[in-house]
């Protein structure tokens, strides 16, 4: 397991018995579920640019990893909501494609480039006019840019921060909630 | 578990297992009534099945898409019900204030909003009394606000967060008053009928993912253990879609898909309690009870505003009750408490723990945080602490609830929701937003920042004395159809400045004793 960090490791925390069987299966299954490469949801040009737009949003240590665009596609692929839609955004599957084309389109009229080929700041200022609403090109007309870059922004820290790894990071140890005696 | 078959005429059907349906479904199986109650989510053993991890409790909320809409729009799903035996109570807070006399008298006191057709005294507090004791409500031993209780909590407070810790120092300065909260949680063990005993806390702040130890009274540790005992059955699983009716309009059977297959139960009475966004949808789908055009109306929220703040001692936001300490200074505000009120009704202050998924999710949507700033402010999510306000909102008939021509998961219309906050709640919320920021600086935060929200819904089939206004009656029965009973959020006239989960389970007792007598 790569998945090892100073000053403790939550690994072995999660052996001890400070912690339910319940909550050691769901994160032990997490921390050994390998990246998605196959995505069932997004081409594999749009699955992607989503990598690249996560890797944007929640930057990461190369040793961390941390899966985000996975779960974003299996979510999708599995017809799952988080309960509730702005009802001025599309369904989630067609509001995220809209967004993965918009953004490349964007990035040619200020970069004269693709998305997947811009510099990372080049890609910063692309999603910063997408979270203020203003992002150029006419695919996203009708489209409440700001509306969904806040959805995908919640969905992505969502996954990041629900991993036991970027909980170390942050020094949360709550899923260890037994009292040892 | 008794069973009954479908060909059974039941005395009584009960839709929903949460707040509104599992206190009346026990009390009527007490009275040797034969009753179902039909749940559309899972019976969990949180013992065995609830993780201490926020995204695989996911299961606990109501995920199916509903539309939001309007200028304030609501957030569902986690943020608002859940689903399975227990309903929301399975992921509530266990924060449980009585209301005020004066919370059930907005009209009569401010010229706006609704009366409610109840008395306070003769109504709902012997009904308070009764559930403080059985739930095991852990409170301070005198409560300053509100009128005298017969006796103290029957458990000693909770231990403070650190969230109330600085919530207490911060008010201490400026002269307003707090009190341990009263809190659905045991703080010793305690032996309940049908279930054994359940643990006293152990401050793991993980109530709104569920409570693993049975310290937190849900409804799945209590009032559905005591229904079982007492005959009752609870079938899970099992999603309510239509009503069968006779020449008359009366119920005469209720139609339910469980595992992919249609069935239909018989029965003489139905309890429609399938929450204040579930309950009108199935009557609008069903064009039931709604003579006066009111359901679905009437749609309130509380305000919740949260004020978050970053302090140099470390808190951690996840350890503790959540909901450990309040001020109800503000209920009535004078000037001691933010200045007079420039508004109606008020609101009660809490201090609030979060769990760490829930925090940044709120800083991605609040602040619209990303890259190295989103990782700084969650390196130090040890030390923020954050209040809370729950307060009044009147209704407006700009916030509503209807059927969209969009279906979901399971072929049924989704729901539509408006909402936009009136005049009211912006001053409300404006006044709240002054005073938490002046406590959380007298206190020593830094980096203050304010986190918009509405909670719950409310009033969407409301209760009143007038059958072309409200939907149903005083005892919760439905004007236009007898033998049909609703008992959830939907029916309050007004949304109250507290908490609702212990005033609709007043409700829910008050109702079938209502209806024995009958
Ligand atoms: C995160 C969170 C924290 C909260 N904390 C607090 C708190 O501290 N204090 C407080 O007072 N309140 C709190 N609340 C609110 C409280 O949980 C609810 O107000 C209360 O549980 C509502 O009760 P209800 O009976 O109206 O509905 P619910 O408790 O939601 O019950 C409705 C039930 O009906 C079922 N159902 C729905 N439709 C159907 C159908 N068609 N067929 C069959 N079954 C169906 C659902 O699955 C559900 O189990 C909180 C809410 C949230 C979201
Ligand atoms: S804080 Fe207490 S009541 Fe809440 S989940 Fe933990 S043990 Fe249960």
């Amino acid at each position: 397991m790569q998945h090892q960090n100073p000053p403790y490791s939550v690994l072995d925390l999660l052996g001890t018995d400070r912690v339910t069987p319940a909550t050691r299966k769901a994160l032990l299954t997490r921390l050994s579920e390998p990246p998605v490469t196959n995505p069932q949801f997004f081409t594999e040009a749009e699955f992607g640019r989503l990598q690249r737009v996560c890797a944007r949003l929640m930057p990461q240590a190369e040793t961390d990893s941390i899966d985000l665009a996975g779960p974003i596609d299996g979510r999708l692929a599995g017809k799952n909501t988080n309960g509730w839609r702005y009802d001025d955004l599309p369904n989630d599957g067609d509001a995220y494609r809209l967004f993965l084309a918009g953004i490349d389109q964007t990035a040619q009229v200020l970069f004269n480039l693709s998305f997947d080929t811009i510099t990372p700041d080049e890609q910063d200022a692309v999603l910063r006019a997408v979270q203020q609403g203003e992002p150029s090109g006419d695919l996203w007309v009708g489209f409440a840019a700001d509306r969904f870059f806040e959805e995908l922004l919640a969905e992505v820290v969502e996954v990041y921060y629900s991993h036991p790894v970027a909980q170390q990071r942050i020094g949360y140890t709550g899923m260890a909630d037994q009292r040892v005696v | 578990m008794k069973t009954h078959p479908t060909e059974d005429i039941l005395d009584a059907v009960v839709i929903g297992t949460g707040a509104g349906g599992a206190p009346l479904l026990a009390r009527l199986a007490m009275a040797g009534l034969n009753v179902v109650a039909l749940e559309a989510g899972k019976f969990w053993k949180a013992t065995d099945d609830f993780a201490t991890d926020e995204r695989t409790q996911d299961f606990l909320f109501w995920n199916d898409e509903r539309l939001t809409a309007g200028s304030d729009p609501i957030a569902f799903g986690r943020n608002n019900s859940g689903t399975g035996v227990g309903g929301s109570t399975l992921h509530y807070t266990a924060y449980t204030p009585r209301v005020q006399p004066d919370d059930l008298r907005l009209r009569t006191d401010f010229g706006v909003g609704e009366d409610w057709p109840l008395d306070y005294h003769r109504d709902i507090e012997p009904y308070y009394d009764e559930l403080e004791s059985f739930l095991g409500v852990s409170g301070p031993a005198a409560y300053p606000w509100g009128p005298a209780r017969k006796t103290s909590y029957r458990y000693a407070p909770l231990p403070i967060n650190g969230a109330g810790r600085l919530m207490e120092k911060g008010c201490r300065d400026l002269g307003i008053l707090t009190s341990p909260a009263a809190n659905a949680a045991l703080s010793a063990p305690q032996f309940q009928e049908g279930y054994g005993w359940r643990s006293a806390c152990t401050n793991r702040g993980f109530c709104q993912a569920g409570c693993n130890n049975g310290a937190k009274a849900s409804m799945d540790v209590t009032f559905i253990p005591l229904a079982i005992q007492h005959g009752a059955e609870v079938r899970a699983e099992c999603l309510v879609t239509h009503f069968e009716r006779d020449s008359q309009g009366r119920i005469t059977g209720v139609v339910y898909v469980q595992h992919g297959k249609q069935q239909r139960q018989r029965c003489r009475h139905v309890f429609l309690c399938a929450g204040s966004v579930e309950t009108p949808r199935l009557l609008l789908l069903n064009n039931l009870a709604n003579r006066s055009q009111q359901v679905g109306r009437n749609l309130m929220a509380h305000t919740a505003l949260q004020i978050w703040g970053e302090f140099d001692e470390p808190v951690y936001p996840w350890q503790g009750i959540p909901g450990a300490l309040i001020s109800e200074d503000t209920h009535r505000p004078t000037h001691r408490a933010g200045g007079p009120a420039d508004f109606v009704g008020g609101y009660l202050l809490q201090s609030i723990g979060v769990m760490p998924v829930t925090y940044a999710s709120q800083m991605a949507r609040g602040r619209g945080l990303w890259g190295a700033t989103m990782h700084e402010a969650m390196g130090r999510y040890n030390h923020v602490a954050g209040i809370n306000i729950l307060g009044d909102c009147l209704p407006y008939a700009h916030n509503y609830l209807e059927l969209s021509d969009e279906k979901d998961g399971r072929g049924l219309p989704k729901p539509r929701v408006f909402f936009s906050l009136g005049e009211n709640e912006e001053r409300l919320t404006s006044h709240a937003n002054g005073l938490m920021r002046a406590i959380w600086e007298a206190a020593g935060a830094r980096n203050i920042w304010a986190f918009p929200r509405s909670a719950h819904v409310i009033g969407t089939a409301r209760m009143g004395t007038d059958p072309d206004r409200a939907v149903v009656n005083a005892n919760g029965q439905s004007f236009d159809v007898p033998n049909l009973y609703i008992c959830d959020n939907s029916i309050f006239p007004s949304a109250l400045s507290v908490n609702p989960a212990l005033t609709i389970m007043a409700l829910s007792l008050r109702t079938a004793d209502k209806f024995l007598m009958s």
